[in-house]
């Protein structure tokens, strides 16, 4: 169901017993997929000089939406565990890393450590976090899981207003400084950076980042699910007397599986942070905002819309569900993200209409999502 | 202590609507084993018709608009798409649902729009009464009083009538009561229009400044969110469960609002869950299913 | 699939009990499957075949008594750790991965053989990438051995059902057991296939030098193949032999005669064990 299944018979069966029997591929299969990931790194590399720096932020957006999906879509399609707490594991990740960065002062508690540092620190603490649920998501099936990680989310928006020298006022905020490395700031322009004649600023900078860490993101989690750890996972999810039978251990891979997806939502969180040039907020009601159950359901979205246990699937529906909202103004020109008088079809309102309906035409119709259309289409052609 | 009391009293209130919002949730699992993540938005749809209506034709007339609307959307879901839906999982099919949710809630919320909060409770809201040494708001008598005719009238159908035997048989053995002749779409279809009459008549407690607060009827599908985990609490297999859960979450809430503060009563809610999950991962009263090798 | 040496050691039941509440599945039974042997499992259906069979996979922990590999007692292990221990397992259901190819489900197989975490596999360390390889090939000589070995690629719900019989059964021999457990191998097959399938079982000792458990109700392919029997009745052991003194077993017979009188399936296996009797 993902990119790591075969849909389609091999067009000649392999002879038997003449040539030595083995699972290889043919060189052509193999070396074709190098040459569009070479292709797609130079398109992403120039990308900034010919994308007007609002449709960077748009494409960043979806990119920090697109991180947190591709690990609730292993967790719950690759692991069959039901989640609705990744909006969580944003809020996590963000508080973490901009306690970890910032510097403290008598309002904030801040380490100042170096943004890598703070990046790193952030990923494997939102991991253990997630592992340190494993006793209560271990216990629990479907719904219930379900259900009980959400609970996650409204004890994150109640600990994030009871804790603002962490997480920053719900009214103001605090704030995280961007990314750099030694001898590299992707949050200024400096150094001064031209490419091709076009200065490469702040979104310019921060388009590469964002645009290496999901490229990051995807092939960490895709080398991982196409190996031996994708097929615990898929056995846990379908069987797990059988798991356990050909040696998998089920709560240990149950426990890893939340702890990666955590780990996702932790950077996405980061990511979210950057995006916001910094700010570290929490939302305002638990129902609405950037760490709300609004999101947690919108991650969902982009998961099914894309077809669960579908990396690509996961980016896909971050380009739908977190694209949209931020691209319709830009498409129509208006700036009105809210409309006074409410009626009317905001970008937000018709978002959630179109990736409502997806969702129920998906379920009705086409079961693997867009990885499956996509799945689809590449069939045809090839006939 | 008259303070305690009264929260006491505003607890059960809130807890009897979430009562019947999880009721209904759990009749609905019992008959398809769907999760029913759209059953906010029965309420809130049947909230918006009757405010529509609500000053031409009154209150009471608003009352029988609601409910029926909410309980015809219920099974214009479940006739249109659940069952359109044969080879979808019971997860997919609660997937589903969520977009279901999500369509009504913003196209509700769009129409509504920004202008005036909505409020449907009239002849309650906001209209303290005098018990003792005791001031109540009406809502939460009204809404205990009408939650415990409602149970009582469920529970001697569920128990005492065909159509519960019915129920009961389909939730044990969906097969079995095929075969017994029990005819499984009807059964099906009356679950979800139980389900979308209790949320109908949630829902003009829900839309009430005493209860869903300031801004009435835009508020009711959040303040209604409360009815998973009341239904989780009770277990999803059973409906003494789901009005048990219903009243343990209002208290809960009540009781955290009241003594921590109001952000404290909405989490206690869900730290509750958690801990009855870990004791017991099929809620209070829940079956626990043998899985078979 | 090359005959190696492995080292089979013999697979004891210890007085097993195994209890659901308070149903007891599983009461007291012992028996010994000695290397290289085929050994069955018969009993009406409920006699607790498959609860035995869950017990030595370590799915159910017994209540009582403990199987043993040799000298390594498997009671107690933790249940994904006897894999590794020699104990491939196919399924009653298949269980297969439909949407995953043959390879990858067979590869499950080589799961307790093979390390490597997330991130070693995220970042495609080389020695994951040779592991994959190594282990691919042996999986792929398996399924030749099969008759699978066009089918690789294809998605394991796309087979018939016989061919999908046959990648559950690569998948356990993927776990390079030394005693292969078959639930019902020849469920759902008419009598030419049975008769394939009991040539198979046969020549996986012959060829492997392993011992196999069987689960079975076809009385055709038990009396056949097997070189010993163990009847399980009401969870109890009810007789243990070779097929010839378990054909003229009067007890046997009984349970099987007298068991649930409302089942068919059981009736036919009766007058199977009857008629082989006859003709032995």
């Amino acid at each position: 169901m993902s990119d790591t299944e075969i849909a389609n018979p091999p067009a000649t069966p392999e002879t038997t017993g003449t040539t030595p029997v083995t699972a290889r591929r043919s060189t052509a299969a193999r070396v074709a997929p190098l040459i569009g990931w070479a292709v797609l790194l130079l398109v992403l590399f120039l990308t900034p000089v010919y994308v007007p720096g609002e449709w960077l932020s748009v494409l960043c957006w979806i990119m920090a939406g697109g991180v947190a999906a591709m690990g609730l879509t292993m967790l719950i399609g690759q692991a069959g565990q039901f989640s609705l707490g990744q909006a969580f594991f944003l809020l996590l990740g963000g508080v973490t890393y901009t306690v970890l960065a910032a510097d403290g002062d008598a309002e904030y508690i801040g380490f100042g450590l170096p943004p890598l540092v703070a990046l790193i620190g952030t990923i494997i603490i939102s991991g253990l976090a997630g592992a340190a649920f494993a006793p209560i998501s271990g216990r629990l099936r479907g719904i219930y899981l379900g259900v009980a990680s959400l609970s996650l989310v409204f004890l994150g928006y109640y600990l994030s207003h009871e804790l603002p020298m962490l997480a920053g006022s719900a009214s103001s905020g605090r704030y995280a400084p961007t990314f750099s490395v030694p001898g590299f700031d992707f949050g200024e322009t400096n150094p001064q950076l031209l490419l091709l004649n076009v200065p490469m600023g702040a979104a310019e900078r921060q388009f590469w980042l964002f645009a290496g860490l999901t490229v990051i993101a995807y092939l960490v989690g895709q080398g991982a699910m196409k190996g031996r750890v994708g097929r615990g996972w898929r056995a846990v999810r379908d069987n797990e007397a059988v798991a356990t039978v050909m040696g998998v251990s089920v709560p240990g891979e149950k426990a890893k599986a939340f702890a990666i997806s955590s780990a996702y939502g932790g950077l996405a969180g980061v990511m979210v942070v950057w995006w916001y040039s910094g700010l570290m907020k929490p939302d305002e009601a638990v129902e609405l905002g950037t760490y709300s159950t609004y999101t947690t359901i919108a991650l969902l979205a982009m998961c099914v819309i894309g077809g669960l246990g579908s990396l690509g699937g996961a980016i896909a529906g971050s380009a739908l569900v977190f694209g949209l909202p931020l691209a319709l103004p830009l498409l129509t020109g208006s700036n009105q993200t809210v409309d006074a008088s409410g009626t009317a079809f905001t970008p937000i309102v018709i978002t959630n209409l179109v990736f409502g309906i997806l969702i129920v035409l998906i379920v009705l119709f086409e079961p693997r999502g867009l990885a499956g259309l996509g799945t689809r289409l590449r069939n045809l052609i090839r006939r | 202590m008259t303070t305690f009391v009264q929260v006491l009293i505003n607890g059960l209130g809130v807890g009897a609507v979430f009562g019947l919002l999880a009721l209904g949730f759990v009749i609905i699992f019992k008959a398809t084993e769907v999760v029913n993540f759209a059953h906010g938005s029965l309420a809130l749809f049947g909230g918006y018709l009757a405010y529509q209506v609500k000053d031409s034709i009154g209150w009471f007339g608003a009352v029988i608009v609601g409910v029926l609307s909410a309980a015809i959307l219920a099974l214009a879901i479940e006739r249109l798409l659940i069952s359109r839906a044969k080879h979808a999982s019971h997860d997919s099919l609660a997937i589903m649902t969520i977009g279901i949710d999500t369509i009504i809630l913003a196209d509700v919320v769009r129409r509504l729009g920004t202008a005036a909060a909505p409020f449907l409770g009239d002849p309650y809201d906001t209209k303290s009464v005098s018990l003792g040494s005791l001031t109540v708001s009406r809502t939460y008598l009204v809404a205990l009083a009408t939650a415990l005719v409602l149970f009582t009238l469920f529970f001697i159908a569920f128990r005492k009538t065909s159509w519960g035997l019915q129920m009961r048989a389909q939730s044990e053995n969906k097969e079995a009561a095929a075969l017994m002749g029990i005819r499984s779409s009807r059964v099906t279809a009356s679950a979800w229009v139980v389900g979308g009459l209790l949320a109908g008549i949630a829902v003009f407690f829900l839309a009430t400044n005493d209860i869903g607060g300031g801004s009435g009827l835009l508020s009711a599908h959040t303040v209604a969110f409360a009815a998973f985990p009341a239904a989780i609490i009770g277990g999803l297999t059973s409906t003494e469960g789901s009005v048990i859960g219903g009243l343990i979450v209002g208290l809960t809430s009540a009781l955290g609002a009241q003594y921590v503060n109001y952000e404290f009563g909405v989490v206690a809610v869900y730290l509750v869950m958690l801990v009855v999950l870990v004791v017991r991962p099929s809620g209070l009263f829940g079956r626990v299913d043998q899985v078979r090798v | 699939m090359s005959t190696d040496t492995r080292n089979v050691q013999p697979l004891r039941v210890e007085g097993v009990t195994v209890r659901f509440g308070g149903i007891v599945a599983v009461n007291d039974v012992s028996f010994t499957v000695q290397p290289r042997t085929i050994h069955a499992l018969i009993g009406p259906n409920g006699a607790g075949k498959s609860s035995c069979f869950n017990a030595i996979t370590g799915i159910y922990t017994p209540a009582s008594g403990q199987v043993r590999l040799g000298e390594t007692v498997l009671t107690g292990t933790p249940p994904h750790k006897i894999a590794r221990q020699g104990i491939g397992r196919a399924f009653q259901n298949l269980a297969l991965i439909g949407t995953s190819s043959v390879l990858d489900n067979v590869m499950l197989g080589r799961y307790s053989l093979t390390k490597g975490q997330f991130m070693a596999y995220g970042m495609r360390l080389p020695w994951t990438m040779r592991q994959e390889r190594a282990h691919q090939d042996r999986a792929a000589e398996i399924c030749d051995y099969m008759g699978l070995s066009h089918r690789l690629h294809t998605p394991a719900g796309a087979l018939s059902y016989g061919e999908q019989k046959r990648v559950d059964l690569a998948r356990a021999l993927c776990v390079e057991p030394t005693v292969l457990m078959l639930d019902e191998p020849a469920a759902g097959m008419n009598s030419s296939e049975t008769a394939m399938m009991a040539a198979l079982i046969h020549d996986l000792r012959d060829d492997l030098g392993i011992s196999v458990l069987l689960v079975e109700h076809d009385m055709s392919l038990v009396m056949g193949i097997a070189d010993r029997i163990t009847v399980l009745d009401f969870g109890r052991r009810i007789a243990d032999d070779v097929p010839a003194v378990i054909q003229r077993d009067p007890e046997v017979i009984k349970a099987y005669l007298g068991g649930a009188p409302d089942e068919s399936g059981e009736s036919a296996e009766a007058a199977a064990i009857s008629s082989e009797e006859t003709s032995a």
